[in-house]
């Protein structure tokens, strides 16, 4: 863990952090990520297959069948604004 | 100092479909009003869960097969999320940990030779909504049709080096995914975009520079020209020091041909990648796998190879017939009920080609189907239907493909009649009309003649044996 990275990941989740807090939890990672890396370094993991849920389950699949059951009035009921069958929000321009 | 460019393409392509990945809603728009074909669950309702429409997995597998690649057997779908209008749940539903089809191999040809291109990955994921800007000042009006449509995405390693090579590569993804009928691949409708990732070296160097990535351009063209000018500003960024190069999204401007910087690039940790928990991982077994490997088309160079030497086709006829996949399965169809390969060519090229282009549609979209030609065909070779009504017939089997030439025939009153009686009474009624006619005839004028004919004919309705009329008509003329 480095300064830029907890520094950007306090961004996406909306924390203020203080320097010593961000100091703190800087070397709190680093222990920890190599503590759990030395574990793992023992552990011959080359033929086992990844992992892709913890769980034995798979989806079901539907269909490829169209539908309509929905009117746009009853989706649109609860919406703050809508124009002419759009949903109307603040003004965003690229 | 010599550089070279160095592009990779992420190349999205809509599904063809009926439906949208996740829920049932149409995923055809075109001409609809906003908002038609939505749903709680794409619409982004909180509390509705997605189904997976089995056939979007279909086509991720065929696109993997058809471009070398290896299929993830176990393949998951991953939340991305990012804040925009134009996503209503906030996360676009897609593939990062296990994505459909990895590792393939693309082969091109330019002027320079052959090359093959590294497909890093093909993903499946949902379309996000449309954002209208002018309709009023105030607000951003949203239109969720899109929402969810089937999309796939095809990541190219950074192996091509000039817009040529990618002119090229795009036109082999079109005809690769539209010969497995995956895809319609038409730019200009928006179902295949492109973004351009590109950087500048040295000649030799094995180090990327600075990537920068243009998004959603929709044309063969504008990629050409954006990227001529981003080899030209890059390498005179690295030359000149004109400017400092950073990694972001631009947005090329083709009117102004100019590129323009958007935002500095995102990286994966921003989309905050995480395993969706409302879809499980679709397991592809055994049958599921070999049905899509059985269900896959020849490629059109071995079609074509194979159309010259086993139904003896010249070269321009076999490269006008693997254009497309619709006029490859009407030829073999045809071919096999009418045992003729030079007719059903015939056909195809040149009646087939007319009422495409008369209802202006690609060749792709022909439905008329290979045995129902055939059967035309034969009709016509037996002496049951004429041609000119053979041609009415056809045009019958495009408005309904599940028609039976021999039936519209015959309830039409198309079929050549064998009826003597018929023709002697019809050949008596306009020979006693016409005394000019036929006096100019017995004056030595031949051309008179045909006017006779025509006229019997088309109280027929063309529906005799011309021979057979002609004879019993000068026979009748010489007894007068
Ligand atoms: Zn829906």
């Amino acid at each position: 863990m480095d300064r830029d990275t907890l520094r950007r990941l306090g961004m996406l989740n909306q924390l203020s952090l203080t320097d010593v807090q961000k100091e703190e939890i800087i070397a709190f990672f680093d222990e920890r990520e190599s503590e759990a890396k030395a574990e793992l370094d023992v552990i011959d993991t080359s033929d086992v297959e990844r992992m892709v849920h913890v769980m034995p389950v798979f989806t079901v699949v539907r269909e490829d069948v169209a539908s309509q059951p929905f009117t746009r009035e009853a989706l649109q009921a609860g919406a703050p604004e809508t124009d002419e069958g759009y949903w109307c929000v603040p003004r965003v321009l690229e | 100092m010599k550089y070279e460019t160095v592009i990779g393409l992420e190349v999205h392509v809509e599904l063809a479909t009926n439906s949208k990945i996740f829920c049932s809603c149409s995923a055809h728009s075109y001409g609809a009003q906003p908002n038609e074909h939505v749903c709680p669950a794409c619409c982004g309702m909180p509390g509705m869960l997605p189904v997976v429409n089995k056939r979007v997995v279909d086509y991720g597998i065929k696109a993997g097969l058809m471009l070398g690649c290896d299929i993830n057997r176990t393949t998951t779908f991953d939340k991305k999320s990012y804040y925009y209008p134009d996503l209503p749940a906030a996360y676009q539903t897609t593939q990062w940990f296990a994505p459909v089809a990895v590792n393939g191999l693309v082969e091109i040809e330019t002027s320079k030779g052959k090359k093959g291109i590294r497909i890093k990955q093909i993903h499946m994921e949902e379309d996000a909504g449309k954002l209208v800007h002018d309709i009023r000042e105030d607000t951003t009006h949203v239109d969720f049709n899109r929402t969810s449509v089937p999309l796939i995405e095809i990541v190219s390693q950074p192996d091509l080096s000039s817009a040529e090579e990618v002119e090229a590569y795009l036109e082999r993804l079109k005809t690769l995914l539209r010969y497995a009928r995956v895809a319609e691949c038409e730019m200009a409708h928006g179902t295949m975009r492109c973004d351009v990732n590109l950087s500048v070296r040295p000649v030799g160097s094995n180090k990327l520079g600075v990537r920068t990535e243009m998004k959603n351009m929709n044309s063969i063209e504008a990629i050409k020209r954006a990227i001529e000018y981003e080899t030209a500003r890059h390498i005179d960024a690295v030359e000149n020091g004109t400017e400092v190069l950073v990694q972001e999204t631009r947005r090329w401007d083709d009117i102004k041909g100019k590129s323009y910087a958007m935002r500095t690039k995102e990286t994966a940790g921003d989309y905050r990648y995480f395993p969706d928990p409302n879809v499980m991982p679709v397991v592809i077994d055994e049958a599921w796998f070999e049905s899509m490997k059985n269900s896959l088309p020849e490629f059109p160079e071995v079609k074509r190879a194979r159309y010259m030497q086993e139904y003896g086709l010249s070269e321009y006829d076999a490269e006008q017939l693997t254009k497309s996949i619709a006029l490859c399965e009407c030829f073999e169809g045809a071919s096999a009920v009418c045992g003729s390969p030079k007719d059903a060519t015939n056909w195809i090229l040149s009646e087939i080609m007319n009422l495409l282009n008369l209802r202006q549609m690609t060749y792709d979209m022909l439905t008329v189907n290979g045995k129902s030609l055939g059967e035309l065909i034969l009709l016509v070779s037996n002496g049951k239907v004429g041609r000119a009504n053979a041609k009415k017939v056809l045009s019958a089997m495009f408005d309904n493909p599940e028609l039976s030439p021999e039936k519209y025939a015959e309830e039409n009153g198309l079929i050549i009649s064998n009826d003597t009686g018929l023709i002697d009474k019809v050949v008596k009624e306009i020979v006693a009309s016409d005394p000019k006619s036929v006096a100019d005839y017995k004056g030595g004028k031949e051309k008179a003649l045909m006017a006779l004919f025509g006229r019997c004919m088309k109280t027929l309705k063309g529906n005799c044996d011309p021979q057979v009329l002609r004879k019993i008509l000068i026979d009748y003329i010489a007894k007068v």
